[in-house]
């Protein structure tokens, strides 16, 4: 009978030790998640102001980074036709933007036609945001050359540049047009020389694209063609030579 | 230990069910893990090449004061990876499936109200500048795949005990965080 009850003492003593040793290890595994979770807290935390800080850095553009001579509106529009005509089109496309190069096709005439007979004054804010749609960043290539031929030889030229570039625009997907091609088709709009290819081959503008793209943005552009009528976007049915003359006739 | 099936009633086919689903719980969690986790992962890594493009997308939604636009740009895919690879390997995966449902709410919230105000914007979901052509838009697509995700995410904090993971249970039997105590 005593042994029988020591025996029993004996088992409770250790089933309450093994409780309590339990007991231990969960709030020792408890104290290791919050101290686990507390560092990671703290690691993402730097790690978000760390990608918060190189970002800005890497999406800053230097401050003497070069403008093309010729543009207008703080460096941002390329503008074509008399500054007094009653109408103004802001004209936001992209060179490798298909729907762009659908619609210079169909209304591009009609423009160059609007502008001729002094109706309106076309400003166009290129944008070069499609790069992941080629192998090459076309995109950004392309805005740039048309920079370089802007620059070198004026606004007329830009313009004869822009409708061969989309006449030629690359389909998505692929590498694009290249630099020499890109060379020709601004000697052929009336860019020529050195300092031409020289600035296309080394993307002289290449800081300038990333403004304007940046602008557009501001500007609250999120697509192309966006097409503005005095200020007002045209919706995408609008978008062909009839709709666009009928907003011009409206608004002026 | 891990699964709703209830307790109070009894008999043959109901323990072999709760069985099937002892077994098989776990599985889905640690799918549930790898979709949701991968999902995230892919969705933050793909943003920081062209930071320009997420601040322009974030920007394209209109709802963020100027100033909030950069931080929110460049922090949000930092959030998204370290939810991703705390999913993948299977750590603090409560908290994470939590956090990850909050995000796909505030994405919802995004894409919802982009959709109801008429804007013609890509959800800049996958690092995308939020650009798309005249009429191009996929609100329904985006926002369909954002409520599996978040039905998913919600499914594994409520069972987060899963196969495959880094990660132990603080206690089997209850719902505290799950951390690296090996």
């Amino acid at each position: 009978m005593p042994a029988d009850t020591r025996r029993t003492k004996r088992d409770r003593l250790a089933a309450r030790r093994a409780a309590e040793a339990a007991a231990r290890a969960r709030a020792e595994r408890r104290r290791r998640t919050v101290l686990g979770g507390a560092v990671a807290a703290v690691l993402v935390v730097v790690a978000v102001v760390v990608a918060i800080v190189v970002q800005s850095q890497r999406t800053a553009t230097p401050d003497d980074a070069a403008t093309p001579a010729g543009t207008v509106d703080g460096g941002t529009a390329v503008e074509v036709g008399a500054a007094d005509a009653p109408v103004t089109l802001d004209v936001y496309e992209d060179f490798q933007c298909p729907v762009c190069a659908s619609f210079e096709a169909e209304a591009g005439g009609t423009i160059q036609q609007l502008v001729d007979d002094g109706e309106v004054v076309v400003r166009y804010r290129p944008m070069a945001f499609l790069d992941r749609a080629s192998s090459t960043g076309y995109s950004t290539r392309a805005l740039n050359a048309a920079a370089v031929v802007l620059d070198r030889a004026g606004p007329e030229a830009f313009t004869r540049f822009h409708e061969l570039l989309f006449a030629e625009q690359p389909a998505e997907g692929t590498a694009g047009l290249d630099d020499d091609r890109l060379v020709e088709l601004a000697a052929r709009a009336g860019a020529t020389g050195d300092d031409v290819a020289e600035g296309i081959r080394d993307r002289e503008f290449e800081d300038w694209t990333a403004t304007v793209t940046d602008a557009a943005s501001r500007a609250g552009i999120t697509g192309t063609p966006t097409v503005l009528v005095d200020g007002v976007a045209l919706d995408p049915g609008q978008l062909t030579a009839e709709g666009l003359a009928a907003a011009v006739a409206a608004a002026g | 230990m891990i699964c709703a099936t209830s307790g109070n009633r009894s008999g043959a086919g109901d323990d072999q069910r709760d069985m099937r689903w002892q077994t098989a719980g776990p599985w889905l969690a640690t799918g549930a893990r790898l979709l949701v986790g991968g999902v995230f992962l892919v969705a933050g890594l793909l943003k920081f090449p062209d930071p320009a493009a997420v601040e322009r997308a974030v920007r394209a939604y209109r709802l963020l004061p100027e100033a909030l636009v950069p931080p929110v740009a460049f922090g949000l895919p930092v959030v998204e990876v370290a939810v991703g690879l705390a999913l993948l390997a299977g750590v603090f995966v409560r908290t994470a499936a939590l956090a990850s449902a909050v995000l796909l709410v505030l994405f919802l919230v995004g894409v919802g109200s982009a959709w109801a105000r008429g804007l013609r914007i890509d959800c800049g979901c996958f690092g995308d500048g939020g650009e798309v052509g005249a009429g191009k838009t996929a609100y329904p697509a985006e926002i369909a795949r954002d409520v599996g995700l978040l039905l998913v995410a919600l499914a594994l904090a409520r069972w987060p005990a899963s196969r495959l993971a880094l990660g132990v249970p603080v206690r089997s039997d209850d719902h505290e965080e799950y951390v690296d105590a090996r």
